[in-house]
């Protein structure tokens, strides 16, 4: 225990040092920030219940539309903002900006939540691939069908409001960084006292055998629904700082973008070991500094390399390093190992 | 717990390697100004991605081998880092972000597509870097109040809205029914709005208005609809794919229509791809070798197309053009503010009015260029099925005169 609060305190000061240690990185650790935040959250029904959701980009895309547009509907007319041939250029205030980011975030979190549980009603009775291939479905639907909505900018995409103008160059980083960093920080607290309650154990059960659960009067549906609730809260949360990082909006390439951050939230859970706390946060890292370093020496090829590195986890990390650590150093793990039974496995096999 | 230890060591390496990975470049080293760009190499905008990088390589090869930049009595000859933004806004943001406080990159160059350019413009805006690009044409783009963005083409509601006046004309002044498809994309969407005042001011009518999904491979459904509604006019706009899909479609499903304008032709090598089968397309450019403009660099337009097909070996779309008249522009300015500060340069690129191989280019307090008019042209074949594009508008640049209306398919 105290060792654990020795490493939480040591990540809480390089978290909150980073971006001075780092100032050039500020975007990529943002980034990084709001990658953990998705595949830690994908990881509480992906990893712990078992069902493999590519719908989270859904709660993602929202959360970024919800957030933009709150932030720019509190002050503005929306249209007029959206509209490309708008004459008018409307600048917010540093307040506004700040009130706006504040509601739209808490709107970028809630509307998802709701979503989730309305969707999650109606589908979450399909198990299995079913139950994947059907959510692979909304984020290409809610893609196409954001991308026809004018007030919302259309295909035209959606440009957020410029940071306001305080203080120097690096203030806007630097906001976003500690946005991105402080909402992992929540994210990482709340998923951590979920894993310490009965909660988790009912998710592991509906994982393990959703059948047996039901039978022991467990409302599996119910669990279900609040599981996929929570993650969409912290998806959409992700989603609304993106979107404000990023700047720009577009419907199937920023925000509902299943071909990357969806399937990328689902790779870095099973890279760093679903099923686990820290294997998301692990596989997030890691796959981040894989992805900057393919971009900078392999240009043009970094799908390649990419798409190698998915083959090798897939082969030799098949439970991803948290998996693979877990096997070769199970002592670590607080697991008590008699090295006579581990011997007589070893030849059994 | 060990499982601690683990994870120290991990953050430890983590460590090192931010630390050891921060290289940083000045923006003028030695003798070199390089410039920074995102370009779409992988991706949905790869070909035109291409054309935009080769078009600034074949301008930066030119200026640096005929004596290069001259500031403050010294020569400085061009460089240029490239990043492929995969086409993704998302990327190109991030990718301008890190050419600036990484790169250490102080002058940019434009992405290709206006929405990889809108994803971008508001990075460079925010540190002051000016950003000459020749790629983004959308509207939108020039109404925000950018002052470090400056666009050396046409925008995007200015593609298409001659041919509907052209096709109003042939119509002997009465409105024409125009049927429309549009990619969901930033750059179409604007042509559509530029097409939808030329509608409104014409008394035309629409009678289809389609959006068509990005990465456009097919258009059947709206292709059949113009069968039944029998338009004047029809309207297609969706980068290169949507022009190959668009002809290919059209001559699969024999839809007879009075006049076929879109944009992108040259880009998707139309006449080289599809033949007879495109002939009589009409097609909004930026530029065309034919046009009598003139610089020192690369002479004209028929030169441009001469050297550039025996360095590339294809003929340039209009793209390639607009993207080596950049780096003229960036020279031109660096020279008239004769410094690397980015206000003095900004300020002589807002200044600039010089007329290049591409045309001439004079910006707008919004940034994007006035002085230089669209033209249209029309894909012409031979019996021997050789095909061209001539330009057929505007009347003071035309080779060739406009066929109207389309022959149907079973006279052709």
């Amino acid at each position: 225990m105290k060792n654990n609060l020795i490493l939480y305190i040591g990540i809480l000061i390089f978290g909150i040092a980073a971006p001075f240690v780092f100032p050039a990185f500020k975007v990529q650790l943002s980034i990084l920030c709001v990658l953990i935040i998705l595949a830690t959250t994908w990881n509480i029904q992906g990893g712990e219940m078992g069902y493999n959701s590519f719908g989270n980009i859904l709660f993602y895309g929202l959360g970024m539309y919800l957030c933009a547009s709150v932030q720019v509907g509190m002050f503005f007319p929306l249209a007029e903002w959206t509209e490309s041939g708008g004459e008018k250029t409307f600048v917010h205030t540093p307040t506004q900006f700040f009130q706006g980011m504040a509601v739209g975030l808490i709107v970028a979190a809630v509307v998802p939540t709701i979503v989730a549980g309305l969707i999650g009603y109606s589908i979450l009775g399909l198990r299995g691939h079913y139950f994947a291939i059907c959510t692979l479905g909304l984020g290409v639907a809610a893609g196409e069908i954001s991308g026809g909505i004018e007030i919302i900018g259309a295909g035209q995409g959606f440009t957020t409001p410029p940071f306001p103008d305080v203080g120097s160059l690096d203030s806007r980083g630097e906001f976003f960084y500690f946005l991105s960093f402080f909402t992992l920080v929540l994210t990482f607290i709340a998923v951590r006292s979920i894993y310490s309650t009965r909660f988790k154990l009912i998710l592991n059960a509906i994982r393990d055998n959703e059948d047996k659960a039901e039978a022991m009067g467990i409302e599996t549906m119910k669990y279900k629904i609040i599981g996929w609730m929570i993650s969409a809260f912290f998806c959409g949360l992700a989603g609304g700082i993106m979107g404000g990082l990023v700047g720009y909006i577009d419907s199937t390439d920023v925000a509902f973008d299943g071909r990357e951050m969806g399937v990328f939230m689902v790779l870095m859970a099973i890279l760093g070991g679903k099923g686990t706390l820290w294997g998301p946060i692990i596989g997030a890292t890691v796959f981040h500094i894989f992805k900057e370093g393919f971009w900078t020496f392999f240009l043009g090829w970094q799908y390649v390399a990419l798409g190698v590195l998915i083959v090798v986890i897939v082969i030799y990390f098949p439970e991803g390093i948290m998996g693979w650590l877990r096997e070769k150093y199970p002592e670590r793990f607080g697991e008590v190992v008699d090295e006579a039974d581990r011997k007589a496995q070893v030849e059994l096999k | 717990m060990k499982l601690s230890k683990i994870i120290l060591s991990f953050v430890s390496a983590l460590v090192i390697l931010f630390s050891t990975s921060v290289v940083s470049f000045a923006k003028v080293v030695g003798d070199k100004i390089i410039l920074g760009a995102a370009i779409s190499l992988t991706g949905k905008y790869s070909s035109n991605g291409v054309h935009t990088q080769n078009g600034y390589n074949m301008a930066v090869d030119r200026i640096n081998s005929m004596g290069g930049v001259k500031v403050g009595g010294k020569t400085y000859k061009f460089d240029i880092i490239y990043y492929d933004d995969e086409s993704n806004p998302k990327r190109a943001a991030q990718l301008a972000e890190r050419l600036i406080s990484q790169d250490g990159v102080e002058f940019m160059l434009g992405p290709y597509s206006s929405g990889l350019t809108k994803a971008i413009a508001p990075v460079t805006e925010k540190y002051g870097v000016p950003m000459v690009e020749a790629n983004g044409a959308s509207r939108s783009l020039f109404t925000k109040g950018y002052k470090y963005l400056f666009a050396v083409l046409a925008p995007a509601n200015l593609y298409l809205d001659v041919a509907i006046d052209l096709a109003v004309e042939k119509n002997n002044g009465k409105g024409v029914t125009v049927a429309m498809a549009f990619e969901q994309d930033a750059f179409s969407q604007d042509v559509r709005l530029g097409v939808l005042d030329a509608i409104k001011r014409t008394g035309s009518k629409k009678v289809i208005d389609d959006k068509l999904p990005k990465e456009l491979n097919d258009m059947a459904a709206t292709l059949v609809k113009v069968k039944q509604m029998k338009p004047d006019v029809l309207v297609v706009s969706g980068h290169t794919k949507g022009a190959l899909t668009a002809i290919r479609q059209i001559s699969e499903m024999k839809v007879d229509v009075p006049m076929l304008a879109m944009t992108h032709c040259d880009a998707a090598k139309l006449s080289k791809q599809h033949g007879k089968n495109s002939q009589y397309a009409l097609c909004a450019s930026q530029w065309h070798k034919t046009l009598t403009y003139k610089d020192d660099f690369f002479k004209d337009g028929m030169t441009y197309d001469a050297d550039f097909t025996k360095e590339f070996g294809y003929a340039p779309p209009y793209q390639a053009a607009e993207s080596s008249a950049a780096l003229l522009v960036f020279k031109d300015a660096f020279e008239r503010a004769d410094s690397f500060d980015q206000k003095k340069v900004r300020d002589a690129l807002a200044a600039t009015n010089m007329q290049t191989f591409y045309g001439n280019i004079k910006f707008a307090p919004g940034g994007q260029n006035v002085d230089k008019p669209m033209v249209l042209f029309q894909v012409m074949c031979d019996d021997g099925g050789k095909c061209e594009n001539k330009v057929v508008a505007p009347t003071k640049w035309a080779s060739a005169k406009l066929i109207h209306p389309i022959p149907s398919w079973s006279e052709r």
